[in-house]
């Protein structure tokens, strides 16, 4: 690393750094997919990042389509896919398999997941679901003007250790914490941040027997995949593409730890 | 020049022409009670169809363990003895049934197209239930009738879409593609002591009659039943907070599995409808009768239970309320917040 | 080794299968709970509320009041009434000035030049007064409006107050089966149903989304609203003395657009007690924090996603049909061009419902924009009457400076009141243009729905029409 970091400084010489690809995807060294609750500004910062003017409303669900953009950071391709906005990753709407199938599939580097920081526990809904699946995310809690016009503290630093992913506050609007949000991806990106996201506890007795059980013979038979866990959850909540993985063994090559980039 | 023969009509002829015309129309094509609705289901039910509908009645005698002969057969089909002879000569022929003196046995075969058909009657119920607006009555009938006429491979993507579900809406498991099928758990209500406290795992749907009674009284899979008093011909029970009771006969057509008494009594809840604006309280259930996108939907708001809500504001036409539920405030029509249960907070 | 790897798969899906029958029906719902119940212990370790003042006490004092009994109505059609008539003003002088630049002054000059360059009568014809022109009374007369229209509405989407009135009216909207944000598509069609359509997707339920997208085209759009204006002067506005007849006129043109309304309720029933009877509903309502619009932001993205997509769109079906109309009037069997020949053939069958021939082919040919629907009309008037020295000759589109000289046109070719009439309820009532029809498929992805949007409206016109005119006669006025 030729740039120093961590100073105060950075944000400023950065900008110089940041050269906005337009959508010239054709050779990139990272993928980043961005995840989050509708109406929490994803748009927002999809654009900030990528130059491209999706539009954005107050109002939820606006972005129906999967939009790609790209960018230049510290010399690196980086292509962007902004995934759509859901509340969850749990059910079986389009939307949400679509988002779901990326992070686990598609395998981006990083998964940014947006979240607005005034409505930040139905938000860690969705976060918590996203870090079942993937190891390598960094929060964007975007919306801090709003929140400290609305009187809310938010404390960051223990927000990143109990989710054990970098939280960079954000407010995309006015542009603020761009810089430092790309400084935690390419830090995750690169191996330099090792996440250790949180685990979802408190599941009844009986269900976690039927979990390991299933881990078991997943991990026997898939000595390479790293989240059984989840996709054992995902089998008993018949999800029909892990379905289709586990049986024609495609679960496999994807747990194979490749970064291989999808369209 | 026809038309312009008919232009020389007095208007009030046409008008009148023209107000029969629509009012045929509307006869034949209107849905459920119009003529081409009636013609098409006047139809008779075809060989399939019967055949079809045995091997079903027969696999859930052999899965009840129920006896099962040539009489009860046609009672169940609602044909003539006669026919039911026939029916099971052609069954037999086609080796789908094996007859021993006058006990009646599903082959292998036979019992594997059985379970093929229990299959896809009970994803299309599931699917009735969760994705479309069909009265509840009717979940049964429509996939009687769709089932016969569905391929396997309609089915198994629509089973792929919904997630594969394992339960039909009554809480009858759903038999694998490869069928398999759970042994039978749990036992009636009938069998039920004072006291004792039950979860309801499946109402038998048939006949209709008596289904359509038990829905009527607001009885559903999932819900929590506890036996307040057992008399020789009425079974008295407190559901979702409500009195309750069933003859036995009417009791044997729900299963039940029992619930230790360590979980909480259901006592009798409030609906989050009965909020006024100002209030708080704690969610405590969304009722089994809400499904499919609209309970995710719920959810997904972050009405579970536990969760705090209050109302804040009432829509200036009165319906819905905005509630205030993990920071957001939500409307909710007072049709849904009358199947979320709450525990008002003083 | 390959068949033991498979059966051992298939192992894994079968003991998931069986896990699942034992953990029994409410399953998925635990699993949220526990995630839900990790969300709020983190929630509470980090989130604080600063001094004793409630998080969003300002937000919910606001809902209080534009949710309010008294004030909610009223303050809903004060917003919306001054959009739009910000709209109608104030599109009146750029639309003028592009309409004589595009029109008044460039069409004659292309006309020179390929006098100049020796074109071929038919070619200029074709290019010149039959795509050229198209193209630039869609611009002339659509680009205004929307650019005003559009980022005033988005302003009031980017506020947050869009939601709200989708609050209020839901009430309404549930009645008749459909879904309180089809209040927001409503009015969005009032601007333009294709924009209309593409804000359907903010209903999340198919069944709702779907009524929502099928009566979009009752909202009368900015295309049909001059049209109506017109119409309603000349054979409305005329009836009363001349200090009412503004008023008379403008009160018309209110009713058409309230029976509008009316209409998308009762299809909305409608529909929501037939063919969509058994798709599934569900109804969620989130109301967003206010947020201060971002002025500039707002302008440039509902300019490029809306008026330039929506424009794009119409142009792109505009051409085409200009070269179609020029065309039918220019290419001639015998004596009679193709659109005579039309004319003269369903006039018997449009006089049935108080229309006429020019009528029907107008409003078949000039699908691709309600714009052009006048001016083409216009031209086949004075095409099929023989009219001498009126508009640019066949097959050009035109209209005229005043009022007067086209009620002059009008009555030449054979119109009454009842025409007049029954042309503002077929205005109101008939297919959406052909951009909407576009975007209609390309929402639903279903061939069927787009038939039943686009031919549902058009069998209410002619029934309505018919029964018009037909009571009209009944009582001889």
């Amino acid at each position: 690393m030729n740039t120093p970091t961590n100073c105060e400084s950075c944000a400023m010489h950065n900008k110089a750094n940041l050269v906005k690809l337009g959508i010239n995807l054709d050779e990139v060294d990272y993928v980043i997919a961005m995840a989050g609750n509708p109406n929490t500004g994803k748009s927002t910062v999809f654009n900030n990042l990528t130059g491209l003017r999706q539009h954005t409303g107050n109002w939820p669900g606006k972005t129906v389509t999967r939009a790609e953009g790209g960018f230049v950071f510290n010399d690196k391709r980086y292509k962007m896919v902004d995934l759509p906005g859901t509340y969850s990753l749990l059910s079986t709407s389009t939307d949400e398999e679509v988002a779901r199938n990326f992070i686990l599939f598609g395998q981006p580097d990083v998964t940014v997941i947006v979240v607005d920081a005034t409505r930040l526990e139905r938000n860690l809904n969705l976060v918590l679901q996203i870090l079942e699946i993937t190891d390598r995310a960094v929060l964007c809690l975007n919306l801090m003007d709003e929140a400290k016009r609305n009187n809310l503290e938010i404390d960051v630093r223990v927000l990143s250790k109990e989710l054990g992913i970098p939280v960079i506050p954000a407010s995309a609007r006015r542009r603020q914490g761009m810089t430092e949000l790309l400084q935690a991806v390419e830090e995750v990106a690169t191996g330099k941040y090792v996440c250790r996201p949180h685990k979802i506890k408190g599941r009844s007795a009986k269900l976690n027997n039927a979990i390991s059980k299933l881990e078991n013979s997943l991990a026997k038979q898939f000595p390479n995949l790293t989240n059984t866990k989840w996709v054992a959850l995902r089998l008993l909540e018949g999800d029909d593409s892990i379905i289709e993985a586990v049986r024609t063994g495609d679960l496999g090559s994807i747990s194979a730890g490749e970064s291989g980039i999808q369209a | 020049m026809n038309t312009l023969f008919i232009l020389s009509i007095q208007p009030g002829l046409l008008l009148l022409s023209g107000l029969i015309i629509i009012a045929i129309l509307a006869w034949i094509l209107w849905p459920q009670k119009g003529g081409l609705a009636r013609f098409s289901r006047m139809k008779a039910r075809s060989q399939r169809e019967l055949l079809e509908d045995s091997l079903k009645y027969m696999f859930d005698c052999e899965y009840r363990k129920a006896p099962c002969d040539m009489h009860s057969i046609a009672g169940n089909l609602d044909i003539s003895v006669d026919r039911a002879s026939l029916l099971l000569e052609h069954l037999f022929s086609k080796e789908l049934i094996t007859l021993d003196d006058q006990a009646v046995s599903l082959s292998d075969t036979g019992r594997s197209y059985a379970l093929r058909v229990i299959r896809v009657h009970r994803i299309w119920e599931r699917y009735f239930a969760d994705e479309t607006s069909i009265d509840q009555a009717d979940w049964h009938n429509e996939a009687c009738r769709i089932e016969h006429n569905v391929t396997m491979e309609d089915t198994e993507k629509l089973a792929a879409q919904m997630g594969h579900p394992v339960f039909d809406p009554h809480g009858d498991p759903i038999p694998t593609a490869e069928g398999t099928l759970p042994e039978p758990t749990g036992v009636t209500l009938n069998h039920l002591k004072e006291g004792q406290l039950g979860r309801v795992t499946h109402m038998e749907d048939e006949p209709k009659s008596i289904y359509e009674q038990l829905v009527v009284l607001g009885l559903y899979p999932g819900m929590q039943i506890y036996i307040t008093d057992v008399a020789e011909n009425k079974i008295s029970f407190v559901a979702d907070g409500d009195e309750c009771s069933l003859t036995p006969l009417f009791a044997a057509h729900i299963t039940v599995e029992l619930v230790s008494a360590k979980e909480p009594v259901v006592s009798k809840n409030e609906l989050l409808s009965s909020l006024q604006v100002g209030e708080e309280a704690e969610v405590v259930a969304i009722s089994p009768n809400c499904r499919g996108q609209q309970r995710r939907r719920l959810m997904d708001m972050g009405i579970v239970p536990g969760s705090l809500v209050s109302a804040v504001i009432k829509s200036a036409s009165g319906d819905p309320v905005g509630y205030r539920v993990l920071g957001t405030t939500v409307g909710i029509r007072s049709r849904e917040a009358d199947l979320i249960f709450i525990n008002r907070k003083k | 080794m390959d068949k033991t790897t498979h059966h051992n798969r298939e192992e894994i899906l079968t003991a998931a299968n069986t896990a699942r029958w034992e953990l029994g029906l409410d399953f998925h719902d635990t699993v949220i709970e526990s995630i839900y119940s990790d969300a709020s212990q983190i929630a509470r370790k980090t989130v604080k509320l600063k001094g004793d003042k409630e998080a969003y006490a300002t937000d919910i004092t606001i809902d209080k009041i534009v949710t309010s009994r008294w004030l909610g109505f009223p303050l809903m059609f004060l917003l919306l009434a001054l959009v739009f008539w910000l709209t109608i003003a104030g599109a009146n002088y750029p639309s003028g000035l592009l309409s004589s630049v595009l029109i008044d002054y460039l069409h004659p000059l292309l006309k020179q030049a390929a006098t100049f360059i020796h074109m071929p009568w038919w070619m200029s014809g074709i290019l010149i007064d039959g795509a050229y022109m198209a193209a630039a009374w869609v611009i002339a007369v659509m680009l205004p409006p929307m650019a005003i229209f559009f980022p005033l509405f988005t302003l009031l989407e980017d506020l947050g107050y869009l939601p709200r009135v989708a609050f209020n009216m839901d009430n309404l909207f549930r009645k008749a089966g459909a879904h309180g944000k089809q209040a927001l598509t409503m009015s969005m069609g009032f601007g333009c149903n294709a924009a209309g359509v593409v804000a359907a997707r903010v209903i999340d339920s198919p069944r709702e989304r779907l009524i929502a997208i099928i009566t979009n085209n009752f909202s009368l759009c900015n295309g049909r609203w001059p049209t109506q204006i017109l119409i309603a002067t000349i054979f409305i506005g005329s009836m009363a003395s001349p200090q009412l007849a503004g008023v008379v006129s403008a009160g018309a043109v209110v009713g058409i657009a309230v029976l509008g309304i009316f209409f998308s309720l009762v299809v909305s029933w409608g529909l929501s007690k037939t063919v969509l009877r058994g798709e599934a509903s569900a109804f969620t309502l989130e109301l967003p924090p206010y947020r201060p619009p971002r002025i500039w932001q707002t302008l440039y993205t509902s300019l490029i996603d809306r008026t330039i997509f929506v424009l794009w769109r119409a142009i792109i079906f505009a051409v085409p049909a200009g070269i179609v109309i020029w065309l039918v009037a220019n290419v001639h069997i015998g004596d009679l061009s193709l659109a005579e020949y039309f004319i003269n053939w369903s006039d018997p069958f449009a006089l049935f419902f108080g229309l006429n021939g020019v009528i029907l082919l107008a409003y078949i040919i000039a699908i691709p924009a309600n714009e052009i629907v006048i001016p083409t009309i216009l031209m086949l008037t004075v095409l099929s009457s023989k009219m001498a020295g009126v508009g640019g000759g066949s097959g050009v589109m035109f209209e005229l400076d005043s009022t007067a000289d086209i009620a002059g046109v009008l009555q030449t070719g054979g119109w009454t009141l009842l025409t007049g009439l029954n042309l503002m309820l077929f205005s109101l009532l008939h297919n959406p243009c052909s951009t909407t029809i576009y975007t209609i498929y390309k929402e639903t992805k279903s061939l069927k729905w787009t038939m039943v949007s686009t031919f549902l409206p058009i069998v209410l016109g002619f029934v309505i029409c018919f029964f018009t005119t037909q009571l009209w006669q009944f009582f001889g006025w």
